[in-house]
């Protein structure tokens, strides 16, 4: 015991006196994690709270076009900035020149396009109700449109988006316009307004719910994503210390000196393990606090920690072994601190990247996300998506801990066969 | 009592070369010996060395230590070796003190014996000063001696030294082998790897030269003078291993 304590204390002072390296395994993940929510916080908010800035050029000679802008404007997604006096080309230019994202123009003919369609819906309607008797249409009228320039630097998910959007408040004016025609066709006196508002705002409601165990309602959010990612990227990383720090330690003279004395390397490793497992925790517990305490106070969401607290803490510290014992197998397998660190950081990169740490693993191409399955990452990186989004229980968790704790023991076994066959156990 | 050694047809193959380093070497230090091992670059004497404190296994042969006319055991010989290698084998990053601790530790020592011990050498080799700095900042001759606390921590009864004053100024040099001849004095056998045969000289008792993996001369260093008719060690050393360079 007294040989463990001295060992852990020997770990303590190295890693104490690495202030680079420890300011590195802290301060990276934190920067990491601050800069990545802000970012995906503040594109989030501009798709579902900030509104949507368009430049409206609306030429049009009847009253569709404004009714258009209206309703556009009244459903609080858009702000309009409207240039009535610019041309159809001068739109174009004004994109380019002053940096707007997008506009939408609306050309002159737009309300007598919309009202020929309208009655040509009316007519038709009228004659098959036998309301009025008519040949059929010798042509459809032209049909109307508007223009919606875009900046090519927007993603087309958002530009089909806000388009989508547009179309469904055009098919809202111009149903209005058939109700119109309608009344006017069959020389109805009384105003159609109670029926078009019953068309118009009978809409099917959708709600929305992000499935879960507890019922409370929590939401994904930037935060509940990049938090512990990020943590589970930093806890990994430290490949970089520590591999550097057991190829150090195995290729010193003190290493050769331990070889004569009455001890065992393997406790030079579980001391290792033990001292860099904490740090994990640590580095956790740190993150997860700015998390918790600070976010809020600069305008990005909370992190909340589930209710779970032994599943939570089961899956912080089966990913603190994993991403130590990966380290101390990359370590072991490493003939010089260059090729550990070199190896241990691509190989992290490579397997967060896989793991959904960046981007979520479902966007991937199919086989992409077959690979992904093999990445300790994203294990990790379910276990807190378990816990953090859907409130898992220890039986949703049963996969996660399993691979964890099965590759915990592969990395193990690893670093055993490799001190057996350098004989140093 | 001091502890005796019998190196028995050593020989000792590396992967990466055609010939043997060690050809059944046959040799024996007695309890008590201040024994050289001395030879020109390559000739084996490291490997040597590493197989008898353990570090590496004979490819034939054995090495056993013996301690009135008893055998000990595989535990009792690691308790009882302090091994000085010729690199600096600590933690740089640590104090001098902070070294003597962990490795004490791993020697079996309790805290209380570890710090009588350290206050104890650190003050016999001149490093109380210094017992608070991190040992990468010392100089050569610090080291050196900061290398040697930390193989005699421990009481042991043989002393290995691998080239222990390689490097190391005049005044480190002469504190070094003062100490050497004091442990060897209070019971330590010592066993000792050099290219200073003066020193060696001065220090040693026995010797044996090695030369392409064979003993090429083993007795008493004033026998060995006596019977090659020669004035001093390296005199005897040029004559029995020629003057082309060995790199």
């Amino acid at each position: 015991m007294y040989k463990l304590l001295a060992s852990l204390k020997k770990e303590f002072l190295l890693l104490w006196s690495d202030k680079a390296g420890l300011l590195l395994m802290f301060a990276m993940p934190l920067l990491l994690v601050f800069v990545i929510t802000i970012i995906q916080d503040s594109a989030t908010r501009i798709a579902s709270e900030n509104k949507i800035s368009i430049l409206a050029v609306n030429h049009d000679k009847g009253r569709s076009g404004s009714d258009l802008l209206d309703k556009l404007t009244a459903s609080g997604m858009f702000e309009f900035t409207v240039r009535n006096q610019l041309s159809r080309d001068e739109v174009n230019q004004e994109l380019l020149s002053k940096g707007i994202l997008m506009a939408l123009y609306i050309p002159a003919d737009f309300t007598s396009k919309l009202t020929g369609g309208a009655g040509e819906i009316s007519s038709l309607m009228l004659r098959d109700l036998g309301i009025e008797q008519g040949g059929s249409a010798t042509g459809s009228p032209p049909k109307p449109n508007v223009a919606f320039y875009f900046d090519p630097v927007l993603q087309e998910n958002f530009t089909t988006s806000v388009q989508n959007i547009v179309g469904a408040y055009v098919t809202q004016v111009e149903t209005a316009l058939v109700i119109d025609q309608l009344y006017e066709d069959t020389e109805i006196e009384a105003r159609p307004d109670e029926l078009k508002g019953k068309m118009l705002a009978n809409r099917v409601k959708i709600d929305m719910f992000a499935t879960g165990r507890g019922g409370s309602g929590l939401r994904p959010n930037s935060t509940q994503h990049n938090v512990p990612a990020w943590t589970i990227f930093a806890m990994f990383f430290m490949v970089v210390s520590l591999g550097g720090n057991v190829v150090k330690e195995r290729s010193s003279g003190s290493f050769l000196r331990l070889k004569t004395m009455p001890t065992n390397f393997f406790l030079v490793i579980f001391s290792k393990m033990l001292v860099y497992v904490l740090l994990a925790v640590l580095q956790v517990a740190l993150i997860f606090s700015v998390g918790i305490f600070l976010f809020r106070k600069i305008g990005l969401p909370e992190l909340v920690i589930p209710g779970n607290y032994g599943a939570f803490v089961t899956v912080v510290l089966l990913s603190s072994l994993a991403a130590v014992s990966y380290a101390l197998l990359v370590g072991t397998l490493a003939r010089s601190q260059e090729q550990a660190n070199g190896f241990g950081a691509i190989s992290i990169v490579l397997f967060a990247a896989l793991g959904g740490i960046w981007v979520p693993t479902f966007i991937m191409p199919d086989f992409m996300q077959v690979i992904s399955m093999f990445s300790p990452l994203q294990w990790c990186l379910q276990g807190f998506y378990t816990l953090f989004l859907k409130e898992g229980s220890w039986v949703d968790l049963k996969w996660v801990i399993l691979s964890i704790a099965a590759f915990v023991a592969a990395c193990q076994a690893g670093i055993y066969i490799k001190l057996r066959s350098e004989k140093l156990v | 009592m001091s502890v005796g050694i019998v190196i028995d047809r050593v020989s000792y193959q590396y992967s990466n070369e055609v010939e043997q380093t060690l050809k059944s070497v046959q040799l024996s230090v007695l309890p008590g010996d201040i024994f050289g091992l001395l030879g020109p670059n390559g000739a084996g004497k490291t490997t040597l060395m590493s197989i008898m404190v353990g570090i590496m296994k004979p490819t034939t042969g054995s090495v056993s230590f013996y301690e009135d006319n008893r055998r000990p055991g595989r535990q009792e010989i690691r308790e009882a070796i302090g091994y000085i290698p010729q690199d600096h084998a600590f933690y740089p990053e640590l104090t001098p003190a902070q070294n003597l601790a962990y490795f004490g530790a791993m020697y079996n020592m309790d805290g209380r014996r570890i710090r009588k011990r350290t206050d104890e050498l650190l003050a016999l080799l001149g490093l109380s000063d210094v017992a608070g700095r991190k040992v990468g900042a010392f100089s050569g001759g610090m080291k050196r001696r900061v290398n040697l606390a930390i193989g005699i921590l421990h009481e042991p009864k043989v002393i290995f030294l691998d080239e222990p004053t390689v490097g190391v100024d005049v005044q480190s040099r002469h504190a070094i082998v003062s100490f050497l001849k004091e442990l060897n004095r209070a019971g330590a056998t010592i066993v000792y790897t050099s290219h200073h045969l003066a020193e060696a000289e001065e220090l040693c008792n026995r010797i044996a030269m090695i030369d392409h993996g064979r003993v090429i001369a083993f007795d008493h260093v004033s026998s060995l003078l006596k019977t090659n008719n020669s004035k001093d060690l390296q005199s005897l050393f040029l004559s029995l291993t020629g003057l082309s360079y060995r790199d």
